[in-house]
């Protein structure tokens, strides 16, 4: 009958993931391979957390960094009609470039944030093997005056040792959301991981589990939910490094 | 993490086993896999990490929920537990059968109810399982749409994701879903139990009938970006009702929210007044006054009974409507049949539902010979005994025919009750 056939699709807020992928010369080889690999395999993991969600409509959107910045697509798109070229490794570090970038596209008047049913916080994910090699403080600073990040859940993924985790800790605003990987099937997990995780955020159930733990953010609570997934991943280190001994009460 | 591997077997409480042979599914909590046990698929459902702050609780309360089996067939209910292994546990369960979609992709219209009558079979079947959990001394804790497979032809639900189900009172660890919960939950007043079960049960009821959700209008809509504190507000402090009697500032959005639009003014008061009271002060705020499973039944029952075929188009509509949904055609009801407090309209083509299931247990036609005549048919496996105006009895049995005459007393027996009704 007509009034079952005219049902509408209720109106979703959106909720755009935003990879922020670098692309320098130190990433080539099997990091990058990782990289282009595991966005590849994840998406349709999105996909379907997408197509079964009341709560959000999740729209992908990815910035690639190198000598200067670039978007993957020229809007976020949801992640069946999101295409990510392969990437190949060249160039510096122009996290700076990238921070300015992503400042000016989260804005819902001339940006990426325009939803006719409004959004959710974005996520923004960043995943690194440097230190910039441009301004990277000037970056920072115009976006951390940015409404959209300042509510964002922010996650870094520092790949290997030469990863510069203060840096990637700024972008967080927090070195607990600060992953390190040191091998590339660790980081395809990792990346699996946090993007899922993340894409979940909007139509999980909280917990309420009591005690000086418990999450008080959105972001404290995606952390602890990738932190649980993870925990006993060897080669994936999340945080600080914290010495396991206890020290006497003498001291 | 505790991927488990195909082949891999697993240990259950009761001394089976069960074998992984296929990953069906993976969530934030854990996996599901399709798994052999004693020669039969079932599911099995494994935790990534031990799913609450204290596992060994929600380990023994699984066990427990698991003996003292599911409340109502509804509910896909952990069947057996497993033993602790392989650094977790799970338990298996039915798997969910063919043809059941989860209650999601009716709202985003990737699925579509085939019928007013399956729309209002799934809101009864949802309360009366809830009923029967509720019965049993539990609360759910994490009602939200999530949880329902529904079956887009006949109305039927499936429940799923059971494991929060614990004793009334006790703490699941589970605060539940935003847009879900009740307010005095989202501000932190109280903790999940069964009362604040009512309240996600009335908003899955509202969101299966009218198509959009009760409490975002255009108020919820401005915020271009849902903050934590807006959503305390937007679902909690500052709550209020898309069809609020007087406040009209979160009313629903033309072109946004059209299902509610169209379906709010059509569909019988006796809705619109049950959740207007439900979700408007002072029964919001006033968990202990909120409609019972019961008395949503009740409601519900009344209302699926108004559906009617009409006679021009052989639409569904609403007898208290007085005209067709569709067509727009006037009908007029002449008759019903008055069964406890129940008016079942008998007009051409209709069928009656008795009990709550979905078994039509009679069906009204017109005779070949005078088209403005209606009988009765009798559907149901036991004889009907009728009693005419002058005192006769007579006895229509399975398939046979009786007049829609004012007057007529019925006597029916369906799976063990009586019922008596009259023909008004």
């Amino acid at each position: 009958m007509g009034l079952l056939d005219d049902v509408q699709a209720v109106p979703r807020r959106t909720m755009t993931l935003f990879l922020l992928a670098d692309v320098s010369g130190s990433m080539r080889g099997s990091k990058i391979g990782a990289v282009n690999d595991a966005i590849r395999n994840v998406l349709p993991i999105v996909n379907d957390i997408n197509d079964s969600n009341a709560d959000a409509e999740i729209k992908v959107a990815a910035l690639t960094f190198s000598n200067g910045c670039d978007w993957v697509t020229p809007e976020p798109k949801i992640a069946a009609d999101f295409e990510w070229t392969d990437q190949t490794a060249n160039g510096g570090t122009d996290l700076g470039a990238a921070c300015s970038e992503l400042a000016s596209k989260l804005s819902q008047s001339h940006g990426f944030m325009k939803s006719g049913s409004g959004s959710f916080a974005p996520v923004l994910i960043l995943l690194s093997d440097g230190g910039p090699t441009d301004d990277f403080e000037r970056g920072l600073s115009q976006l951390k005056q940015n409404n959209w990040y300042k509510a964002a859940i922010k996650i870094a993924i520092a790949i290997g040792d030469d990863a510069d985790l203060e840096v990637l800790a700024k972008f967080t605003g927090n070195i607990e959301m600060v992953i390190q990987v040191h091998d590339v099937e660790s980081l395809k997990k990792v990346i699996k991981c946090v993007v899922v995780t993340s894409s979940q955020v909007g139509s999980k159930s909280s917990s309420s589990s009591a005690g000086a733990d418990a999450p008080e953010t959105k972001q404290e609570e995606v952390g602890q939910a990738i932190a649980q997934q993870l925990q006993g991943e060897s080669n994936v280190q999340i945080g600080q490094e914290a010495a396991n001994v206890t020290m006497d009460d003498n001291w | 993490m505790s991927e488990l591997q195909i082949g891999a077997t697993v240990h259950l409480t009761n001394g089976a086993t069960a074998t992984v042979k296929k990953l069906l599914g993976e969530g934030g909590q854990g996996y599901v896999y399709l798994a052999s046990v004693n020669g039969k698929d079932m599911a099995l459902k494994w935790y990534k990490n031990p799913p609450s702050s204290s596992p060994e609780k929600f380990y023994k309360n699984l066990r427990q929920n698991a003996e003292s089996g599911a409340p109502a067939p509804m509910f896909i209910w952990p069947e057996y537990v497993t033993q602790h292994e392989q650094g977790s546990f799970g338990y298996v369960m039915k798997l969910r059968p063919e043809g059941y979609y989860e209650f999601g992709q009716f709202l985003i219209n990737k699925q579509r109810f085939a019928s007013l009558h399956a729309i209002f079979t799934s809101a009864i079947e949802i309360c009366e399982a809830f009923k029967a959990l509720h019965a049993k001394g539990l609360s759910y804790q994490d009602l939200n749409d999530g949880n329902f497979f529904i079956d887009p032809k006949t109305g039927h639900v499936m429940i799923c994701d059971n494991d929060n189900a614990f004793p009334n009172g006790e703490k699941s660890g589970i605060l539940g879903k935003a847009r879900y919960m009740a307010p005095e939950v989202v501000t932190g007043q109280r903790m999940p139990d069964a009362y604040t079960d009512k309240f996600s049960l009335a908003v899955i009821l509202f969101y299966i009938i009218y198509m959009n959700h009760p409490f975002e209008g255009m108020k919820v809509l401005a915020h271009p970006c849902m903050t934590e504190e807006l959503d305390r507000k937007c679902y909690g402090s500052e709550i209020l009702f898309i069809a609020h009697p007087t406040d009209k500032s979160n009313a629903p959005i033309k072109g946004l929210h059209n299902n509610v639009i169209k379906r709010w003014p059509l569909f019988p008061k006796l809705l619109r007044d049950s959740f207007t009271r439900e979700f408007t002060a002072p029964i919001l705020n006033s968990p202990n006054k909120r409609l019972t499973e019961m008395q949503w039944l009740d409601i519900l029952t009344s209302v699926r009974d108004e559906l009617i075929r009409c006679p021009f188009c052989g639409e569904e509509t609403f007898a208290s409507l007085q005209k067709c949904l569709d067509c727009g055609k006037s009908i007029v009801v002449s008759n019903v049949l008055e069964i406890e407090k129940r008016r079942l309209p008998l007009t051409d083509g209709n069928t009656l539902f008795i009990d709550r299931d979905d078994t039509p247990d009679m069906r009204i036609v017109h005779t070949a010979q005078d088209p403005s005549k209606l009988v009765i048919q009798n559907l149901m496996q036991n004889d009907i005994e009728v009693q005419t105006t002058t005192g006769q009895v007579r006895i229509v049995k399975p398939n046979e025919y009786l007049p829609v005459k004012v007057g007529l007393q019925l006597k029916l027996k369906i799976r063990g009750y009586q019922y008596i009704a009259k023909i008004q």
